[in-house]
């Protein structure tokens, strides 16, 4: 037997003690996120860091990109005047670092805004319309067959060497996983109440995509595009490695990989260092991914809530490891 | 068993006919006069001539498209511009050492991601899990290049354990164990990415598993934490594992072309480079297709194992 329903002066006697919750911005979470946790915390200094760097790079390098001195070429780390040595040129490596980080942090990023900027209304609409839909799908499913790697090198080759070519590429990689996860979240949230309101209260089928869906698919968006930033800066840079995309002499860390490559017995700094740059930064962007994933994800927000209050929680409610998408 | 294998191969179709689309089409995105583009400083009036003829430049786009695959059905690829041999035969004298290579990281990426995810979760929110995690977002960030390159000069450069590159030795070479001793450094580096994806998945799949109320009867039963993990858990994680693992085929192959590189290994990757490097257009489009097609053929038989390793579809 269930204890009968309460009458309503008692639930009116209740209700002043029971708090309204505060309801938080989606930043406070995504702030909460990048400082609370120390690998979080270590992710967004990485990243400042290089971001910083970037954008104060002739203040910060010692010497020009392409500044050489033939006379100590191939020097090891730890000349005077050259902490991490000169390339096979005699360019002076920090600094061909410091400014390469320009190039990677662009590579990286405009691929995968651009990419979220096509992929949310593709997948959108894609959810929407079931015909087009499963077009698109089916569209998509032909660019899954390639490996991301391979592809990017396919479209770099054919497109021609440069930056611009290189984000298009990128961004043609990009777009089918990105549209497939804004795709299934749409699809999920097509079948909610707020959508059928929204068309009983007549409302245009753009209105509904762009007005009532749109919020709701777009952070499941930025969390993927977040998580694989890194995964496509690693990208780039082997394209560059690869010769194709950016050309020498540009200072960028993949053709700094590729030539150093050549002189790797007598000056390991030269190829060696630029690798350690990526893999800073890819690493700072995973963790900031990582973070901001758990942050948007309101499933892992309540287990993080309950974790910080030591209370119980089943192995159900930890969030899906989200596979990367492998290179 | 048969009936999904059939039909999971005919889905297989239109995707490997869309991927001849992509490959083909993938030339016009070149701007400008493709011959000349494409060529660059190889351009000769006697090369590009030759390639127009051989894309068949003059006539229209669906008819090209028509005989190009007319031509792949029959084995034929065209000509390689540097080597001066027809495209399909190099392919099929280089994939076998490109398939060793895969084959060694997979025999690496198995063992190593089962032991690493199924312990993370057994010892799940402990530091063993803690460090498990981190080391594999660690090799998650590694880009393959420079752990080749690392590799290579600690291992094969300073303390000489490996041979610096190519499959055998060129002066002596020694047959089976030769080749072993080749592949180590390049299985390794091959593999790093893939261990750290199937770990992550492991791992949470295994979570997940434990979880379930027949776990929590089969510990009330009193059996070891092995046994519950390793008999009970680990088998209904077995079809994800497996899945897994054999999208890992894939990428491992496509993934080799920046090992096969550093390591002059003679496969189908650093094939692609040198025929980038050279510019040579039916060659590059060549190894394309022949990645992709091993791609998609790796995950179809992928999913049917994994279809019938998972009793309860049955």
């Amino acid at each position: 037997m269930r204890p009968a329903a309460m009458p309503a002066a008692t639930a009116a006697t209740v209700a002043p003690a029971a708090k309204p919750a505060r309801a938080r911005s989606t930043f406070y979470f995504v702030w909460r996120a990048l400082i609370s946790d120390r690998f979080a915390l270590l992710g967004t200094v990485i990243v400042g860091g290089f971001i910083l760097t970037a954008i104060f790079a002739p203040w910060i390098a010692p010497y020009g990109p392409d500044d050489a001195d033939p006379a100590l070429r191939l020097q090891g780390m730890g000349t005077e005047g050259h902490i991490f040595g000169l390339d096979n040129h005699g360019r002076d490596v920090l600094s061909r670092l410091i400014y390469g980080t320009r190039l990677s942090l662009i590579a990286g990023l405009a691929p995968v805004l651009l990419g979220g900027i096509i992929a949310v209304p593709l997948g959108l609409i894609a959810a929407y319309y079931e015909r087009f839909g499963h077009l698109i799908m089916r569209v998509m499913d032909v660019l899954f067959a390639f490996p991301m790697v391979l592809l990017a090198i396919m479209l770099a080759f054919f497109l021609g060497p440069g930056l611009e070519n290189l984000v298009i590429a990128l961004v043609v990689v990009l777009v089918p996983y990105n549209t497939r996860v804004v795709y299934v979240q749409a699809l999920a949230e097509r079948e909610l109440g707020y959508v059928e309101a929204a068309r009983a209260a007549a409302s245009s089928d753009l209105r509904i995509m762009f007005g009532e869906m749109l919020p709701h698919v777009v952070a499941a968006s930025v969390v993927y595009s977040m998580t694989i930033v890194g995964t496509i800066i690693v990208t780039a840079a082997g394209l560059s490695f690869l010769g194709l995309g950016v050309q020498p002499p540009t200072a960028e860390w993949g053709i700094m990989t590729s030539e150093g490559r050549t002189v790797l017995h007598i000056a390991p700094h030269a190829s060696t260092l630029p690798g350690i740059a990526i893999f800073l930064l890819v690493i700072g962007f995973n963790l900031v991914g990582d973070a901001l994933r758990d942050a948007l994800d309101p499933r892992t927000r309540l287990v993080r809530v309950k974790l910080a209050r030591g209370e119980q929680t089943s192995p159900e409610a930890e969030p899906d490891p989200v596979p990367r998408v492998p290179v | 068993m048969w009936k999904f294998a059939g039909i999971r191969t005919l889905h297989a179709i239109p995707v490997l006919i869309g991927v001849t689309f992509v490959v083909f089409g993938s030339l016009q995105l070149v701007p400008g006069d493709i011959a000349n583009t494409l060529l660059s400083m190889f351009y000769t009036e006697e090369r590009g001539e030759a390639l127009r003829a051989q894309l068949g430049l003059d006539k229209p786009l669906l008819v090209q498209y028509g005989i190009w695959v007319w031509n792949l059905l029959h084995g034929d690829l065209g000509q390689s511009m540097m080597l001066r041999q027809p495209v399909a035969e190099v392919l099929l004298d280089k994939i076998g050492n490109s398939l060793i290579l895969t084959g060694a990281s997979l025999l690496i990426v198995i063992p190593v991601s089962f032991l690493l995810g199924t312990t993370a979760a057994r010892r799940f929110r402990t530091a063993t899990d803690r460090s498990i995690v981190f080391f594999a977002m660690l090799l998650a960030s590694l880009p393959v290049f420079w752990l080749g390159i690392v590799l290579l000069y600690l291992l094969g450069v300073n303390i000489k354990w490996f041979p610096m590159s190519g499959m055998y030795n060129m002066a002596n070479p020694g047959g089976f164990p030769d080749l072993i001793h080749h592949l180590v450094l390049p299985a390794v580096t091959t593999a790093a990415t893939s261990v750290a994806i199937v770990t992550r998945v492991t791992r949470g799949a295994l979570i997940d598993t434990l979880g379930q109320p027949y776990i929590l009867s089969a510990r009330a039963r009193g059996l070891s934490d092995f046994r519950v993990t390793y008999r009970h858990g680990v088998r209904n994680v077995m079809p994800t594992f497996a899945n897994m693992c054999g999208l890992q085929i894939g990428y491992l192959f496509g993934g080799s072309i920046f090992t096969e590189i550093i390591f002059n290994w003679p496969g189908i990757g650093l094939l692609l480079y040198n025929a980038i490097l050279q510019r040579d257009v039916p060659m590059v489009q060549g190894c394309i297709l022949a990645i992709a097609v091993v791609f998609v053929l790796a995950n179809l038989l992928a999913d049917i194992i994994v279809y019938g390793l998972d009793v309860r579809r049955r």
